[in-house]
C-alpha cells in the first residue's frame, strides 16, 4: 500500500564501537501508529533519538512532514513544537517535586496546554500531590507523567521510546485507547512511532511495523500486509523434517510442530500434513528476529 | 458491531460483512457516510489499518465509494448489483449443502428432494 511519509530518511549512520546503525531508507507513513521492533542492543533507541533529535552526532538526511529537514526541527519552532518525544531517561530533575515538573513544562513549551495535562494525569491515576518528588514515583507513574506530559501539547507527531515497558496491563490499554484518540483527532494527519518489546500488548494499536535487528531494518510494512506475507504453520511430528526447511522459527513438541513460513513458499509444503493460520504480529516478529538474532546465528 | 477476536475470521473481514449487510439490507442508505476509520478503529479498539482494509474491500466490491479527504460514501445499489450480492450469498449456502452433503454420501437426488422438502417445510 502506498503512503506519505510523515519521517523519511536517507543513509541514517551511527557507529559505536562493535555497533554500526545502518539504514539505507526510513519511511514512516503519515496517519498511522507505527512499532519499532527489535531485541536488546537492536539500535531501536539510538534511532528514536537521531529522529528525535536528542542525538544529532549520525549521518543521513532527514525529512519530517514531507518539507521539513533536520535543521528545520533543530531551529524551526514550528517544526520543533510539532514533534512530541518520549524518551527511557530520566529527564526531570531528581529533587523536583510534581508541580514543579508541571511548572517546567509550561515554561519550556508554548503549546503545553497545563489543564489537559492535570486532567490526563488524573486519568492516569497519578498520585494527585504536588509536593511528591518525582524521583519517588515508580517506574509506572514516572512513565505516565512523561506521556501525560507529551499529550498535553499540541503536536501532529510524537516518537516514543517504550512506552508500554513500565506499565501494568491496564495501563498499556489505557495507552493504546490514548493512541487511538490521537490519532484519530486530526483524521489522517497525526502520526505516532513507538519501540516496544510488548508486541502482543501493542498489536492492536499498530498500522506499520518495522523490525530492527543489529543495526538493520530486516522487514517492515503495515500489519495487514504482513499477516498476508507470513502464516502460522501447524504439522506432526512425522513431517517436521521436511517441513523445516520452508520454515522460520520452529518450536517442535513431542506431538508436532509449529513455525512460521513465508505465504509464497507454503507449495512447498504440499503433500504434508499441516494446518496453516492467520499469524499474529507477535509471531511474525519474533520469526524473523530468531533468523536474524545474533542469539541464534545469522544465516 | 460485535466484533470477535477469537472467531478465526480477520477482523477486518468481519467489519467488512456488517457494513455489506447493512448496505444490502438498505440500513445504510445511498449519500449516507461510513464512520471515519480512525474513529471507528478507536471504538472498536482496533488499528487504524484493520479499519482502512475492511473499507477498501468494500469499495473493491463497489458497495462505497472514497471521497478524498470525507471518507467512504455508500453507492447507489441498483437492483441488479443487490440480486448479484444475494445470489452469490445463495451459491455460497448451497455450496456448503453440497459439501455437506458428498461427505455424507448423499446422491444427488437426495439432495434436490432434500431441498425440495426444506422448501415446502418453509413455505407453510
Amino acid at each position: 500500500m502506498e503512503f506519505t511519509s510523515v519521517i523519511h530518511g536517507e543513509g541514517i549512520v551511527k557507529k559505536y564501537k562493535g555497533f554500526e546503525l545502518n539504514i539505507p531508507t526510513l519511511d514512516v507513513p503519515q496517519g498511522f501508529a507505527t512499532a519499532l521492533i527489535g531485541e536488546n542492543g537492536a539500535g531501536k533507541s539510538t534511532l528514536l533519538d537521531i529522529l528525535a533529535g536528542i542525538r544529532l552526532d549520525y549521518q543521513g538526511s532527514l525529512k519530517f512532514f514531507g518539507k521539513y529537514d533536520d535543521n528545520d526541527r533543530e531551529n524551526n519552532p514550528d517544526v520543533k513544537n510539532a514533534i512530541g518525544y518520549e524518551g527511557t531517561g530520566n529527564y526531570y530533575l531528581p529533587m523536583w517535586t510534581l508541580k514543579q515538573g508541571r511548572e517546567v513544562q509550561k515554561l519550556l513549551f508554548k503549546n503545553f496546554d497545563e489543564n489537559k495535562y492535570i486532567e490526563l494525569c488524573r486519568q492516569l491515576a497519578v498520585p494527585e500531590e504536588d509536593s511528591k518528588k518525582i524521583t519517588d514515583l515508580s517506574d509506572g507513574n514516572h512513565m505516565k507523567i512523561k506521556l501525560a506530559g507529551v499529550l498535553s501539547r499540541e503536536t501532529d507527531l510524537l516518537i516514543l521510546d517504550e512506552p508500554a515497558s513500565p506499565l501494568d496491563p491496564l495501563m498499556r490499554d489505557k495507552l493504546c485507547d490514548m493512541i487511538r484518540e490521537y490519532l484519530q483527532k486530526d483524521e489522517g494527519n497525526k502520526s505516532v512511532l513507538f519501540s516496544t518489546h510488548n508486541i502482543a500488548d501493542m498489536e492492536s494499536v499498530t498500522d506499520y511495523a518495522i523490525i530492527v535487528e543489529n543495526g538493520n531494518i530486516v522487514e517492515q510494512g503495515f500489519v495487514e500486509d504482513l499477516k498476508e506475507k507470513y502464516v502460522v504453520v501447524k504439522g506432526e511430528k512425522e513431517d517436521e523434517e521436511a517441513a523445516r526447511k520452508v520454515l522460520y522459527s520452529v518450536s517442535s513438541g513431542n506431538y508436532g510442530f509449529e513455525g512460521v513460513c513465508l505465504a509464497e513458499r507454503l507449495n512447498e509444503l504440499a503433500g504434508l500434513k499441516t494446518v496453516v493460520e492467520t499469524a499474529t504480529l507477535s509471531q511474525i516478529c519474533v520469526a524473523i528476529m530468531k533468523q536474524n538474532s545474533k542469539l541464534y546465528g545469522v544465516k | 458491531m460485535i466484533i470477535s477476536q477469537t472467531s478465526g475470521v480477520p477482523i477486518y473481514q468481519q467489519i467488512a460483512d456488517s457494513f455489506r449487510a447493512d448496505i444490502l439490507e438498505g440500513k445504510l442508505k445511498e449519500g449516507e457516510y461510513l464512520p471515519s476509520i480512525r474513529g471507528l478503529a478507536r471504538d472498536l479498539k482496533i488499528s487504524v489499518i484493520t479499519t482502512m482494509k475492511a473499507y477498501e474491500m468494500l469499495d473493491q466490491e463497489g458497495l462505497v465509494t472514497a471521497v478524498q479527504g470525507k471518507g467512504y460514501v455508500v453507492n447507489s445499489q441498483d437492483g441488479n448489483m443487490l440480486k448479484e450480492q444475494h445470489m452469490r450469498k445463495v451459491e455460497e449456502g448451497l455450496m456448503q449443502a453440497i459439501q455437506s452433503a458428498r461427505i455424507a454420501g448423499l446422491s444427488e437426488n437426495e439432495l434436490i428432494e432434500t431441498l425440495k422438502l426444506l422448501l415446502t417445510l418453509k413455505e407453510n
